[in-house]
């Protein structure tokens, strides 16, 4: 076979023979020798083998794919149903007509060449809701008339599925002989390609289409029948086309109206040699081998391209008939509103979905609705847009309890963590800390060393004991704040309205350097045994002056 | 008795004149997963009432598609009204109001996995790790647009593709190719609001969007017309054969006749005769040999609607559009990605002997 074409192609053929076709095959073995001149001919043999294949039924796992899909619902009306099958010989490896009892179509002028190969014994056909009885478990002797039945081999004990119709609906819906041929044919894709190859190993698949188009607003059966001898029902031609009247010119007046009433009624009434043939030609049954079927309903208001290509395109805001109802220039829409002292009030409300990009409100967070209520100077209306969307944001995370809980959760992790931070800049502000706090880490060590550090460092020594420096700060005692309220030359004058020169309050305190102390460490306390024992001697006095007072022992 | 360091008092006073919040990049500030998935549906309008969105039925009639921005504003209110849950006092509303610029950058993120947790491609944890850590994804916010359709198109064809461009790619457009994946909007939203409407959300201003018929494979069609079926004539490498001059080329057609006694029943040879005509004055189409050719001329790859902002409609009235205006539409019949490549090179058809 020929290469795979590369993935997202796919090559085409007319049809796919297998080298033997089905049933059964003698062969003879002669072998001619000569020895000498003179025939030495080795005995012959015969032997039988079959060729066997799907004649009576289908497995479904030949089935690779159908369009429509099985018990699908959708536009189908437009579509051309079709079914592939796995085995890309499957539909040619029988013969349709092996004595050729159909006959050969009539040439016509203008004709294409008849189609190459033969035809498949296999055809799709569909059938609208009770125009066909699908029976199952049937005796194939009773599905078949007697003459094909006899030609089919007369196969004893052979149970199939049939589908049952009339015969002017097979008739009406039966592809001709060459229509069978063009309607099958084999595709080959890419076996790695995902979208075109689903189902298959090798990549190849033979397709029967059919040739009926569902009609819109209809449930449809197609059906995968087996045709092999079936001369009875196949055409050599196909019956005459439906001729459209395109234009009533000259018809007189009173005759268009008929005539196009009866085109409307669905144009069976041209099927007159089946009259002919028979008086009640609805109730000839006509029973077919079924091999699979599927069914779909055909629902839908038209082809995608037709409603794509009529929608009303515009920007959201505008309306078919102006005015109605009036669309603000700002995409605002009058709506009527109950206020809460029960007033009808109209206002102006605006949907999310606006004509023109609008910046984003920069403040944020909103607490309540009637915080994002606002007022048009204009026109004095209200607009209730966002305090709208407030309320439908509440109003669905009310509806959520657990909504509710994880926002409580939220908040409960956060409170706590902000209440940790609040004691921590509190303690800050008390105490000088050796290094910040940090909501994360453990706060008490942190804490106790400061404590520790700073009961270590002390206070230090105060400067300013008395309050000097404090008291010279007060603005009617500082020379240069009088001297520039009363507007004197010099500020010697405002010492001198202050009470003399600038020793009165007496000098400036600084702090006293403080006493350095060595490290000492608690060893070296440890070996001072001096101090160690004047501790203790002033313990023991201690302890003894307790004692007396309350007049006990130690 | 020395003193405490710290009064309840006191610290109850520090508390009310400045409330210290937990900083936002702490842990426990971070939203729960089910609260910040919640409020990021909220953003691209989960949930919200269709009277809201349209609040006139006369401003999205049948058979119409409405394009828009989205309102950021509202959807932030949305937002705050649902945080307002339990929101009693002035400790919620200090909490609210220090954490709202961390929540709103964080849903800016985050809602462009609400289409990934809506499609159920995995959980929310995993989602947010790839977005919040993908450069690409984790930007401040952009423009959201978008189009609200209700048609029969949409009750009809569910799984229709939807997408957004931000450059007007001409066709034939494959939308696997790199040039069409790097100008793909990201679908923020893509939901039917009911049987017929459906809502889609983009991020950023597209130049163009297209809705395409969902693909099945390989399918094969006809077009009606009075009288019958018509069909699009094929170059044997099934491409369609257009006549006229660009871009006004319209596609060239063959008229398929219907058989008298039933019309919905194709006339294969008479179809297959006018195929035949018509191949004789083109020989790029292919011979009608048997069923190959008839299926490459059948052939009905899945439709594609474009709508194109017109360049430019700038002081065209009191509403500007920023070239984002779908005044304009042209479609094209195009193949589905796969299918089209097919088309695009040659079916070769042969004929095994």
């Amino acid at each position: 076979m020929s290469d795979e074409p590369p993935q997202g192609q796919m090559y085409l053929y007319d049809n796919i023979t297998p080298p033997l076709l089905d049933g059964s095959y003698r062969f003879n073995v002669s072998t001619d020798t000569t020895i000498d001149g003179a025939d030495q001919n080795l005995p012959g043999a015969t032997n039988y083998f079959n060729v066997e294949g799907p004649r009576f039924t289908l497995t479904p796992s030949l089935v690779a794919g159908v369009f429509p899909p099985r018990n699908g619902h959708g536009s189908f009306q437009d579509n051309i149903p079709h079914i592939a099958l796995s085995r890309r010989t499957l539909p040619w490896e029988r013969a349709l007509d092996p004595s050729g009892l159909i006959g050969i179509p009539t040439a016509k002028q203008g004709d294409p060449p008849r189609p190459v190969g033969p035809a498949p014994w296999v055809g799709l056909l569909l059938f609208e809701e009770g125009e066909y009885t699908i029976l199952q478990n049937q005796k194939l002797e009773d599905v078949v008339p007697s003459d094909v039945y006899k030609r089919l081999g007369s196969p004893a004990n052979i149970n199939c599925d049939a589908v049952q119709t009339t015969l002017p609906i097979l008739n009406a819906i039966m592809p001709s002989l060459d229509e069978l041929t063009v309607l099958a044919h084999v595709r080959q894709v890419n076996k790695d390609d995902r979208e075109l190859s689903a189902g298959s190993a090798d990549g190849w698949f033979s397709v029967v289409m059919s040739n009926r188009v569902p009609e819109p607003n209809s449930k449809c059966c197609a059906c995968l029948v087996s045709l092999e001898e079936r001369s009875d029902v196949i055409a050599k031609d196909p019956p005459p086309d439906f001729a459209p009247i395109r234009v009533v010119a000259e018809a007189p007046v009173a005759a268009a109206p008929a005539a196009v009433s009866r085109l409307a009624v669905g144009g069976i009434s041209r099927g007159q040699n089946i009259l002919q043939v028979n008086p009640f030609p609805f109730q000839i049954n006509v029973s077919l081998v079924l091999l699979y079927s599927w069914k779909f309903e055909c629902i839908g208001p038209g082809s995608f391209r037709d409603l794509m290509q009529g929608l009303d395109v515009a920007f959201f805001g505008t309306v078919a008939n102006p005015g109605h109802p009036p669309v603000a220039d700002t995409g605002h829409i009058k709506i009527s509103l109950g206020d809460r002292a029960g007033v009808e009030e109209t206002v102006m409300y605006r949907s999310p979905l606006v004509p023109f990009q609008l910046t984003r409100d920069p403040l944020g967070p909103y607490h309540s609705a009637d915080q994002c209520r606002r007022v048009t100077p204009e026109t004095g209306a209200e607009d209730v847009s966002y305090a709208c969307a407030f309320e439908v944001g509440r109003l669905l995370a009310a509806a959520d309890a657990r909504l509710a809980q994880e926002l409580m959760r939220w908040r409960r992790e956060g409170y706590r963590q902000s209440a940790r931070a609040d004691t921590f800049s509190a303690v800050s502000a008390t105490l000088p800390l050796v290094q910040p706090l940090d909501v994360h880490t453990p706060a008490i060590p942190v804490v106790a060393t400061s404590a520790t550090s700073s009961m270590l460092n002390g206070r230090g020594p105060a400067a300013d004991r008395f309050g000097v420096n404090f008291i010279g700060n007060v603005i009617g005692l500082q020379p240069a704040a009088v001297q520039d309220a009363w507007q004197l030359s010099t500020p010697q004058e405002a010492e001198n309205i202050l009470g003399g020169d600038a020793g009165t309050l007496g000098a400036s305190v600084v702090a006293p350097a403080a006493t350095p102390r060595p490290a000492t460490t608690i060893d070296a306390v440890a070996a001072d045994a001096a101090s160690l024992n004047n501790l203790s001697s002033a313990r023991d006095r201690l302890i003894a002056n307790a004692a007396q007072k309350v007049g006990g022992t130690p | 008795m020395r003193q405490a360091w710290i009064q309840s008092k006191e610290a109850l006073r520090l508390r009310m004149i400045q409330p210290q919040q937990v900083a936002p990049g702490e842990p426990e500030a971070e939203m729960p997963p089910y609260m910040e998935s919640f409020l990021a549906h909220l953003r691209v309008l989960v949930g919200v009432p269709f009277e809201y969105l349209v609040p006139d039925s006369r401003l999205l009639p049948d058979e119409s598609i409405r394009f828009f921005f989205l309102d950021r504003s509202w959807a932030d209110r949305v937002v705050d009204g649902a945080i307002a849950v339990g929101k009693i006092g002035t400790r919620e509303q200090a909490h609210h109001q220090a954490h709202e610029p961390a929540i709103r950058q964080q849903l800016d993120i985050t809602e462009r996995i609400v289409r990934s947790i809506q499609m159920q491609l995995g959980s929310f944890a995993n989602l947010k790790a790839v977005n919040d850590s993908n450069p690409a994804t984790n930007g401040p916010a952009d423009v959201i647009t978008g189009f609200i359709l209700r048609s029969a198109a949409v009750s009809g064809w569910p799984q229709m593709d939807v997408r957004a461009y931000s450059t007007d790619i001409p066709e034939p457009l494959d939308p696997s190719s790199a040039d069409a994946q790097n100008a793909q909007l990201r679908t923020l939203r893509l939901e039917l609001l009911s049987p017929s409407v459906m809502i889609a959300l983009f991020q950023g201003i597209p130049a163009l969007v297209t809705l395409e018929e969902p693909h099945h494979g390989v399918q094969f069609g006809v077009e009606p017309v009075f009288g019958g079926f018509q069909i699009d004539e094929r170059h044997a490498n099934g491409t369609q054969i257009l006549v006229g001059v660009a871009p006004n080329q319209v596609s060239k057609t063959v008229f398929a006749p219907v058989r008298a006694a039933n019309t919905r029943v194709l006339s294969i040879t008479s179809l297959r005769r006018a195929l035949f005509t018509a191949q004789n004055s083109d020989a790029t189409m292919p011979k009608q040999t048997g069923g190959a050719s008839l299926a490459v001329e059948v052939l009905n790859p899945p439709w594609r609607q474009r709508f194109e902002g017109t360049k430019d409609n700038r002081g065209g009235g009191g509403q500007q559009s920023s070239g984002f205006l779908s005044s304009l539409s042209v479609a094209v019949r195009v193949a589905q990605p796969a299918t089209k490549a097919a088309l695009q090179t040659a079916i070769q058809s042969e004929v095994k002997p």
